[in-house]
């Protein structure tokens, strides 16, 4: 490991040479007293304004011992530290702080004048309530942290900053409630991501796999969220969260399935309207993946699925359809994500022409053209929609339905109890950080049911949830 | 995952899981032999599979698997041969479930009789659900339990304002020779008794589990006799020839001419949990064959493939012969089941208590 | 060091290989089995005996195309004869080239022929089929059961749902018609008393119009095999009905009862609830409504065997023939005398019918079957001579809304 040496020539032919770009300028000045100074720094990430300020401006008239300390004593930044090791030094270079090199010391000053690039905090669009706050998590960590400690104004609430990410170096802030959170998993959550060696984590669902007991998983296993209500909620709950540097999206473990189906508007509302309203996205969703499913099986192999008049009107419909019942399904299907996802990626203007274009123009004439039936849109259309009451499981969720249609069209309605069974036995037997994902039904967990697909009044959710096995279970005095 | 079942867990496999094996061929059995005297065969194996029940759940006291206590008395040879001879009997209890679960699929799940290939991909399932070990199960019957309760219950509301309780008079119509026929052949859809031995050690006994898991037992039981007494007023004379009783009772509910077969939910529900109940004892079969060989990995998941091969394939090869594997089983060979089911645990209590000193 | 790396594989190789085998299924689509579009709906099936076996016509759906602007259901009638039913099934499908599904067959029909022979030679095959819902409803037809399910309906697009519309919960309340099912009928039959009833359906052409109405029907198969119906002119529309009622014993069919005793039939069963009938007031009839009714019949065993037939009624007066003044101050009140006179008429209409089951040897009532439930010893003590030895004691009470 090469470190600072006296002089300041060879100490900068070092350093550029371990940060051979052209960003990385040196800007060298000399106090009255004659000492010679350079700072190092990244041009586009450097605040060069406080550096002046801060820094030259502070060193002109500096006529003390060329120590560390008392340079140090003469800088005016409120961030500030001391390094000998270059290559440490040319990582602080790489992060947005300046380093301060002078002549006749083996010591460098890291300034903390980093340039950040933030937008304002807004309504985030994936997790949308019409009443409750609205403020979303940014990209930038020290912001977003910020957005929680004004929530949860207690020094028990601990946020630890992690570096990961070797070339990244990505700030990750492990967020968790002393006293609160299980201890065990705080420790496994702090090793798992210490663990984690990686080239850049450009987002937080990065670290999603490296959290998961099963990695390669369909089945979602840290929670998410873009709101720092919902992440202080979770972390009073004894949950840990993370928030990656970068990543406007949060994540907290354990995670429970039936979190997905929780919305933070439900706690803004009586309890049996966000009870209904949690049962609605259940049905919703178990609609959305079995209903073209079982439409399918029906036409192929047990037509008493439907009551003969309905049956009668499909068969009339489907008579000069030139595919099976199966593939036009699949094609509809298939089409219908083509038109999500391009909608989703498209600009905004155009968007909105190719819901006109998809909607009318595709799903009419193809009706009219005889390439699929009615039928077979209103049902993906109403699976379609359904499948949005979950948002943060569509993408588990489209995958099934499509697994679910292909296994309707090649074994029937039987193929649909035996994937649904299989399903059920992969997320019975799934549990990450302690928690069984699909607690509180399996273990059942008699309290906790009391805010699952039910939601109890806010009395009588006293205690936090016993899956969590917190240590400081009553939340309500 | 190698967590404890909870007691809780092991009631309600009793009550809301077992009851359900009992509603496929077993109705039309009873019919078959004892007529409208039916309930009075299943009251008996009720009965006495419960005092099995309640065996087994006393010999939970010792915390010792079933293989732990023969590895304590008879020493670790003639351990695993027992414990082999235990899985072999658990392999041959699931064939019947197994062809049920066949026919049943094959007449309720198509309208046109399929080839045997549309249920090969429950062993693809049962593949999976055997490679885990069976203390993973508990928390599947968190969720089974409730199904199965609650598709029993609506399949029963739909049903019993059709049935003629009637038919069920007068009592001994049937005579002895009837109530014993029914009774032996029955014999052959009891087996919970023997399965729970395979989960001795995966639990943990806990105060007045013997009554509490006998009593839901029970109570699973009465449903069972209440199912039965519906199917047999709604048929009658023509019960011994509904084959898959629960799939046909709710049909005749005046409902259903306007919204369709909406019992097919209720149906479904149950068959999902049937999916489990059936390779239940196919678990235990290879959990058997697993302590016997001792741990290793893959192990499990070999056997499962192995034993699930084997039965696939007597399937196909006894698929035009299945009337006589129904008689062979419940009929010829029914004594083999309260060998293994009754006598089984009862010797075990014989068996030595304190663990032998190494 | 391969051989673990390949058994750590085999999950992955194994989803990999179960995903293609799905995907091989999915787009191959089937394990020879029939889906909609090769499927023949069977709404309805006739049965007639021929010499050889058996002559079944059978009422297909022929779904609307989508671009079909009215309602209804089209169908055709397709016939095939065979020694058994099983054998005309499967003619029909090598004449069609559809699989016959029998899952929404509502209706089944027999002619005479076959309903006095041996039914159940019939409806074994419904019976024993796993995919046919023994729920169907069952009827005899006079005449032959093909040309009626063949002929045209006046008032809905095929035969098979204007005749299953006369057994109705509706018209089960009028107390003119008394429908039975698949189930209910072999239950009866195979039961203690081997007893059942059908109702029984006639046709008539309507009377004036000769044409239009029915905008879907086909009443001829045109040229796919055999349709009694098929004859190229203007066939006449008919009006089914089916108010009399065809009783079994053994599974033949062996007589039937009149309107007047279908009705008593259907009020001994209690079922009447909006029916109308006639009793007479000085020499002039006078129409009753039935607002409620309770009815049954139970065997006492004693010394001998006596059937105790039940009707409570009430009724309110619902039409004279002859006018009389509004204020006469009895508004639908009925009068005693009249109560007296339609207690007379009922009670005569239920004498009728059981003297008809007993001389016809049907235990319509399922008194043989009471027996049995109520005491072994005295069945087996008249169970060999039961219906002559049964006499009747018949009591109605006749309430009106006062």
């Amino acid at each position: 490991m090469k470190t600072v040496t006296g002089d300041l020539k060879k100490n900068l032919d070092a350093l550029k040479k371990l940060l051979p770009a052209d960003d990385i300028l040196t800007f060298e000045f000399t106090s009255d007293k004659g000492l010679k100074f350079a700072a190092v720094f990244a041009d586009p990430i450097t605040d060069k304004e406080l550096l002046g300020e801060q820094v030259v401006r502070a060193l002109k008239y500096f006529d003390g011992k060329p120590t560390a300390e008392a340079v140090g004593k003469h800088i005016t930044s409120p961030e500030m530290k001391r390094e000998k090791a270059l290559d440490k030094l040319a990582a602080e270079v790489l992060a947005g702080n300046p380093v301060l090199l002078w002549e006749g010391m083996d010591e460098g000053i890291v300034v903390g004048t980093k340039k950040v690039f933030t937008r304002a905090i807004s309504e985030p669009s994936t997790d949308v309530a019409v009443k409750g706050p609205r403020e979303g998590f940014i990209e930038d960590v020290k912001t977003n942290t910020s957005l929680i400690r004004r929530r949860l104004k207690t020094g028990e609430l601990k946020i630890e900053m992690i570096e990961v990410g070797r070339r990244s170096k990505t700030f990750v802030a492990l967020c968790y409630l002393d006293g609160t959170a299980v201890k065990e998993t705080v420790e496994e959550v702090k090793q798992k991501i210490q663990e984690i060696d990686i080239d850049i984590v450009p987002d937080s669902s990065y670290l999603t796999h490296f959290l998961a007991s099963r990695p390669y998983s369909l089945v979602k296993q840290v929670g998410t969220t873009e709101k720092p209500d919902i992440f202080c909620a979770k972390l009073a709950e004894g949950r840990v969260g993370l928030i990656v540097d970068g990543s406007p999206i949060a994540l907290t473990v354990p995670y429970l399935l039936v979190e997905d189906f929780q919305s933070s508007e439900d706690y803004f509302v009586p309890p049996y309207r966000a009870t209904f309203t949690r049962l609605l996205r259940l049905f919703a969703l178990i609609v959305a993946i079995y209903l073209p499913a079982f439409y399918i099986a029906g036409q192929l192999f047990k037509l008493q699925l439907f009551p003969v008049k309905l049956l009668l009107t499909i068969a009339g419909s489907i008579r000069d359809i030139p595919f099976s019942p199966s593939l036009e399904m699949l094609l509809v299907l298939l089409v219908l994500e083509v038109l999500n996802e391009a909608s989703i990626r498209m600009p905004k203007y155009v968007g909105m022409a190719l819901s006109v274009v998809g909607a009318l123009v595709l799903g009419e004439t193809a009706v009219s053209a005889g390439f699929v039936s009615t039928p077979a849109i209103i049902i993906i259309a109403f699976s379609g929609i359904g499948l949005y009451a979950v948002p943060n499981l569509i993408e588990q969720t489209s995958v099934v339905r499509l697994a679910m249609l292909l296994v309707a069209g090649s074994v029937g309605t039987y193929g649909i109890i035996l994937l649904t069974a299989f399903i059920l036995l992969y997320l019975v037997t799934t549990e990450n950080f302690g928690a069984p994902l699909l607690s509180p039904f399996s273990p059942i967990v008699g309290k906790d049911l009391r805010d699952s697909v039910l939601k109890y009044n806010l009395g009588s959710l006293d205690t936090r949830p016993k899956t969590l096995k917190s240590p400081n279970r009553r939340r309500l005095k | 995952m190698t967590k404890k079942i909870a007691p809780r867990q092991i009631y309600l496999l009793l009550a809301c899981i077992a009851p359900v094996g009992k509603l496929v061929f077993l109705p039309a059995h009873l019919a078959r032999y004892a007529q409208n005297d039916l309930l009075f065969p299943a009251l008996v194996q009720y009965l006495v599979q419960a005092g099995a029940v309640f065996l087994v759940l006393l010999l939970a006291k010792r915390g010792m698997s079933f293989y732990e206590m023969l590895e304590n008395t008879f020493g670790k040879i003639a351990a695993k041969i027992l414990i082999c001879i235990f899985g072999l009997f658990l392999l041959y209890c699931s064939f019947l479930p197994l062809l049920e679960q066949q026919l049943f699929v094959q007449s309720e799940f198509y309208d046109t009789l399929p080839s045997l290939v549309a249920f090969g991909p429950f062993f693809i399932f049962s593949v999976y659900l055997c490679s885990k070990p069976l203390s993973s199960f508990g928390r599947t019957w968190d969720i089974l339990a409730p199904l199965a309760a609650a598709g029993f219950v609506g399949i029963l509301l739909l049903s019993v304002g059709s049935a003629d309780f009637g038919a069920l008079a007068p009592a001994g119509a049937a005579g002895g020779s009837g109530f014993l026929q029914a009774t032996a052949g029955a014999t052959s859809w009891f087996f919970d008794a023997a399965i729970l031995m395979t989960l001795l050690g995966k639990f943990e006994y806990r105060k007045g589990m013997a009554w509490k898991g006998t009593l839901c037992y029970l109570a699973g039981g009465a449903a069972v006799l209440f199912f039965l007494a519906t199917f047999y007023g709604i048929f009658g004379p023509l019960a011994f020839n509904q084959l898959f009783g629960f799939s046909k009772t709710s049909k005749y509910f005046a409902g259903i001419t306007v919204l369709g077969r909406i019992d097919y939910i209720f149906i479904y529900g149950l068959a999902l949990v049937m999916a489990f109940y059936v390779a239940l004892p196919l678990q235990g079969g290879i959990d058997c064959a697993v302590q016997a060989i001792g741990e290793k990995k893959y192990l499990r998941t070999f056997l499962s493939i192995g034993a699930n091969a084997v039965l696939f394939a007597l399937l196909i090869v006894l698929e035009y012969r299945m009337k006589d594997v129904l008689s062979v089983i419940s009929g010829t060979l029914f004594w083999i089941f309260p060998i293994f089911f009754l006598l089984v645990p009862a010797l075990s209590l014989l068996l030595r208590r304190r663990r032998r000193e190494v | 060091m391969k051989f673990k790396k390949f058994v750590r594989t085999i999950p992955m190789k194994l989803y990999v290989l179960l995903a293609v085998v799905i995907l091989f299924a999915f787009f191959s689509n089937d394990f020879g089995l029939v889906d909609i579009q090769k499927t023949a709906i069977i709404l309805a099936a006739a049965i007639d005996k021929t010499e050889e076996g058996f002559s079944l016509t059978a009422q297909i759906a022929v779904p609307k195309g989508s671009d079909r602007t009215t309602g209804g259901t089209s169908s055709v009638e397709i016939e095939a004869e065979g020694k058994t039913v099983s054998d005309c099934i499967t003619l029909i499908y090598t004449k069609t080239g559809w699989v016959p599904k029998l899952v929404f067959c509502n209706l089944i029909l027999l002619g005479e022929d076959a309903a006095k022979a041996d039914m159940m030679d019939s409806l074994n095959y419904f019976l024993r089929n796993e995919y046919m819902p023994d729920t169907c409803l069952l009827a005899v037809s006079e005449g032959k059961a093909g040309e009626l399910l063949s002929s045209q309906s006046a008032i809905d697009d095929a035969s098979s749902l204007a005749i299953t519309k006369l057994f109705s919960d509706a018209a089960q309340k009028s107390g003119k018609v008394m429908p039975c099912t698949l189930k209910d009928f072999a239950i009866g039959v195979y039961g203690v008393s081997k007893s059942g009833f059908l109702p029984y359906v006639r046709s008539t052409p309507q009377q004036g119009e000769q044409d239009g109405g029915g905008s879907g029907s086909s009443g001829g198969s045109g040229g796919s095999g055999g349709s009694s119906g098929g004859g190229g002119g203007q066939e006449p529309q008919q009006i089914y009905s089916a108010d009399q009622t065809a009783i079994f014993s053994d599974g033949k069919m062996v007589g039937l009862l009149p309107r007047e005793q279908t009705f008593a039939f259907s009020l001994l069963k209690g079922k009447v609830f909006a029916g109308t009938f006639n009793a007479m007031d000085d020499g002039q009839p006078i129409t009753l409504s039935i607002i409620k009714n309770n009815g049954g019949v139970k065997l006492e065993a004693k010394e001998g065997l006596t059937a105790k037939f039940s009707i409570d009624l009430l009724v309110r007066l619902c039409c004279r023939s002859t006018s009389v003044p509004v204020d006469d101050g009895l508004g639908d009140t009925v009068p005693e005398k009249i109560l007296q006179s339609a207690k007379t008429t009922v009670e005569g209409y239920v004498e009728d019918l059981f003297e008809n089951c007993k001389a016809c040897g049907c235990d319509l009532f399922n008194l043989k079957q009471s027996l049995y439930r109520s005491s072994l010893k005295k069945y087996a003590k008249w169970k060999d001579n039961f219906l002559p030895s049964v006499s009747a004691e018949t009591k109605v009470e006749m309430r009106t809304r006062k």
